[in-house]
């Protein structure tokens, strides 16, 4: 999840793993966490009758699935294939609740430790066979007896004590202490068929299966999965619970240039973009037919600044100027954020503050009380003058033998964080600092930065592919700054990792929204991160030839992409 | 020393090319700085750090670099096993072989194609120098090869799938993904078009250039001027006594861009999406995909030094003077 390429972040982010991006209006819905009904009865559009020509939608990505088998996929591409192939006990919804997928309704008990989930009846895998509460019990129970075999999946089912299925119909899952965020956790707990997962000898071996004819209960049944050529193939489910889908067949292609994507989608080889390149988006919104969907993610852009303690093992090379919050503020006000989003962004982000974006279950979790501190040079010359950092001949502030110069390094793949470190640097300069941009190839990075603290300042992003915020908030807890881990700014602080653990057993969400923003307060007070911008993603398609597709533009909460299942079920061609 | 001798001698200093690369190839992806656990895994889920270590240990890495992983990687290979790709969890000769085949397809059309005309040209050039051919040759060739791979199939691309309505992306239609070849020829032409246009466009120039100036040393030759006063025609004197010794240095030069384009492909596979070689050699890089790099880095290796080989060999056919050095 670490660390996305700024060029990616601008387009492919909110259309990652599970998303669920929603806009920052409408914080009155709160995830659904915990209640016995389902928040939304997903509809499926009328299939189409008659013998009309089968319709086909042509999805064009960047990126082809890593493999099709859930226990050892890493790649965004390869959830959006298996929620379209697999159900699971919830899935989520437009605006950060969840639906009943597998279940009819679920409920929790009293102390938060037992989850009841009634399955809804005559559930059929593609191959015919019936689904029972005993083929979830099992996969669950298999994800967490097998940490190295279900590498990419064990962490979900964290603190689970076993999943049970008393009678056909009904799946528990105990847990040893209450799980703030189990629809998620959930979510991507894939109801496999227990014939092709089961019988591996060892991890290797089930990790070598690429599952490319995998069976599953979900819409869309799993036709072709070529791995040489980039190509899956799906056709409608006819035994699907809620009615087969309008679309009778979804062909991804994988397209390595972004050029070449957009060409094939103007000359129609393709119906639909994954994600627009960012340099693209004003071409694809000139074209005939097309809409284009634009949604704030979850990502951001973020300056790291060296929090490291003295005390770490290896000693940070941090300047220790650092340490002082005044210098930090300084920074956070000195730095024109709107510059950043008009002229590396061309328009395609916010300003933001928060490691939370609003893109959280339609800003229910964003702290909306905090102010972010104002762009103003002379507002950061007062602050370093207040604090005692003086003027030297060359301009380079100083104080006690400290000097206000920095190394400003950022990932060398990305084509965006140069220019931002250019516009930083200016910034810096114009109120005494001397920050010096240079570009590390980003496996450096991370080795200098986890556990290590060997730099000043570092501009990265983070994808934010998790609708829930746990893993967001995760980043910032002490016990993450070690080498493996995701903290790379080394902030430690004991009131933040005691609300972080209370957060994730706060099954009330109104209780979980306060200790989340109060996370993000301290965050906000301490300034380890300095959140430059929050990113938006860019699809689009042919409606002149489907419709059916959400209003994007009616409702700005509304987190889904376009390839998700839940959109791609309304779906329907123009008749 | 006999004619024997001497190949065998090319033969066993290919060899320790060969076995020279592989061990700089192992020991230079492992100097690269970064965690491949974390490049294979990079992107995608969260992932505890006693699984990545579980994984580091399933893919050899927990050992040291010298002498145990060298020995287990020799170890495979003795045995015909290029190992098993850590992204995607194939047999790394099994990866290796499908997308051989396509970028065997697009060099060989492409490689063909640019020779002949480019051979063609360049003699018709030679031969007609200082004309409106040669300099119209000589521009064409000049551009073509200045031109940038990358921009060059961008347009062809654009003006391709838009005025003659050619297929933007790919090897074949999606849907005939999986379909014996044979079936989809057609299809599988189709697709070919574009890319191999831009191959032929790109190394034609060079081909042209080498050929042209050959002609014109050959023409110089006293030979030659005998050629002509026996009384042979031009198109003799061109075939029989100027071309096979102005093709040398053009065969020198097909033999190195032989080994080189099964790589140097990646900007047309990239811009065509053409499943091949050149895009394997760029994913296997970015995600640190050790025994895939190596695998597909013996093969390049095999690839320029067996084509040297080739082109050793050939000249010594060509040219008798070879055959005793």
């Amino acid at each position: 999840m670490k660390k996305v390429r700024a060029l990616l972040q601008a387009s492919v982010l909110a259309s990652l793993i599970l998303t669920a991006c929603a806009g920052p209006a409408a914080p009155t819905a709160a995830p659904s966490e915990g209640t016995t009904a389902p928040a939304t009865e997903p509809t499926t559009a009328p299939a189409t009758g008659g013998d009309t020509e089968p319709s086909e939608l042509r999805i064009a990505w960047g990126q082809d699935p890593d493999t099709l088998n859930p226990a050892y996929s890493f790649l965004a591409v390869s959830y959006t294939v298996f929620d379209l192939m697999y159900s699971s006990l919830v899935k989520e919804g437009p605006n950060g609740e969840y639906y009943g997928d597998l279940a009819e309704t679920w409920e929790v008990s009293d102390d938060g430790l037992t989850w009841t989930y009634t399955l809804r009846p005559n559930i059929v895998f593609h191959d015919g066979t019936p689904l029972v509460a005993e083929d979830v019990a099992w996969i669950i129970n298999t994800i967490k007896d097998d940490p190295e075999g279900w590498a990419a999946l064990n962490s979900y089912t964290a603190g689970f004590v076993e999943a049970t299925a008393p009678d056909a119909g009904t799946v528990v899952i105990t847990t040893d202490y209450p799980i703030s965020n189990m629809n998620y956790r959930v979510s991507v707990l894939y109801a496999v068929k227990r014939a092709d997962f089961e019988g591996f000898a060892s991890a290797e071996e089930l990790q070598n299966f690429t599952n490319a004819e995998g069976i599953g209960t979900g819409a869309y049944k799993l036709v072709t999965y070529d791995t040489d050529q980039g190509v899956v193939i799906m056709e409608a489910n006819a035994d699907f619970y809620a009615g087969a889908p309008a679309i009778d067949r979804l062909i991804f292609q994988t397209f390595d240039s972004g050029d070449a994507q957009v060409q094939a989608f103007r000359a129609g080889d393709v119906d639909l973009l994954y994600d627009v390149p960012s340099t693209a988006v004003e071409t694809v919104r000139g074209i005939a037919g097309t809409t284009v969907v634009q949604r704030p993610t979850r990502g951001f852009t973020e300056l790291i600044v060296n929090a490291t303690l003295p005390d770490n093992d290896p000693a940070p090379t941090g300047n220790p100027a650092l340490a002082d919050l005044a210098v930090r503020q300084a920074m956070s006000h000195a730095i024109n954020k709107q510059d950043i989003v008009d002229i590396v962004w061309q328009g395609l982000a916010r300003p933001e503050w928060s490691i939370i974006a609003p893109a959280f279950s339609g800003g229910f979790y964003h702290n909306d009380s905090i102010t972010d501190h104002a762009f103003s040079l002379d507002s950061a010359r007062e602050v370093l003058d207040a604090a005692g950092w003086v003027p030297s001949s060359d301009g380079v502030r100083e104080k006690d033998g400290m000097r206000l110069e920095f190394r400003l390094e950022f990932d060398a793949d990305s084509d965006s964080y140069p220019r931002i470190a250019d516009l930083i640097a200016t910034n810096f300069r114009e109120v005494g600092m001397e920050a010096t941009p240079a570009a590390v190839d980003s496996d450096t990075l991370i080795a200098r930065t986890t556990g290590v603290g060997d730099f000043d300042l570092v501009i990265w992003g983070w994808g934010g592919s998790d609708p829930d915020p746990d893993f967001m908030l995760s980043i910032m807890t002490c016990g993450q700054f070690v080498s493996g881990g995701w903290s790379d700014s080394g902030y430690c602080n004991e009131e933040y990792d005691m609300l972080y653990a209370e957060q994730q057993a706060a099954l009330d969400p109104a209780e979980r929204q306060r200790i989340i923003h109060e996370m993000q307060a301290l965050l906000f007070r301490d300034l380890p991160y300095i959140v430059l911008t929050n990113e938006d993603s860019v699809q689009a398609y042919r409606s002149d030839l489907f419709t059916g597709f959400p209003d994007y533009t009616a409702d700005s909460t509304y987190g889904l992409g376009l390839t998700d299942a839940y959109v791609l079920r309304q779906a329907q061609p123009v008749p | 020393m006999t004619r024997t001798d001497v190949i065998l001698r090319k033969f066993a200093l290919a060899a320790v090319t060969i076995a020279v690369v592989v061990l700089l190839n192992f020991i230079l992806f492992r100097v690269l700085p970064g965690d491949p656990v974390r490049a294979v895994i990079g992107r995608g889920v969260r992932i505890s750090a006693e699984t990545q270590a579980a994984l580091r240990v399933q893919f050899g890495l927990d050992k040291p670099v010298f002498p145990d992983q060298f020995i287990d990687t020799l170890g495979q290979w003795a045995q015909g096993n290029l190992g098993v790709s850590w992204s995607q969890r194939r047999p790394v000769a099994e990866v290796l072989v499908a997308k051989l085949g396509n970028t065997l397809l697009l060099i060989t059309a492409g490689q063909l194609l640019s020779i002949i005309l480019g051979v063609g040209l360049g003699l018709l050039a030679g031969w007609r120098r200082k004309t409106a051919l040669d300099v119209g040759a000589l521009t064409f060739s000049l551009i073509t090869w200045a031109t940038p791979t990358f921009w060059l199939g961008i347009i062809l691309l654009v003006a391709g799938s838009a005025w003659l309505g050619l297929p933007t992306a790919g090897s074949r239609d999606p849907g005939n993904v999986g379909k014996p070849m044979l079936e989809v020829l057609p299809d599988i032409a189709e697709h070919l078009i574009l890319p191999t246009l831009t191959f032929t466009l790109v190394y034609l120039g060079q081909y042209m250039l080498i050929m042209r100036s050959s002609v014109l040393e050959v023409l110089s030759e006293d030979y030659i001027l005998t050629a002509k006063a026996k009384g042979l025609t031009v198109w003799q004197t061109l075939t029989r006594h100027a071309l096979k010794n102005a093709l040398l240095p053009v065969v020198t030069l097909i033999a190195l861009n032989l080994g080189f384009t099964v790589a140097g492909a990646i900007y047309i596979e990239t811009v065509f999406s053409y499943d091949g070689l050149g895009r394997l050699f760029q994913e296997a890089l970015n995600r640190q995909d050790y025994p895939l790099l190596q695998g597909a880095f013996l093969l390049l290796a095999v690839a320029v030094v067996g084509s040297n080989l080739l082109a050793d060999l050939i000249y010594a056919y060509l040219d008798p003077r070879v055959k005793t050095t």
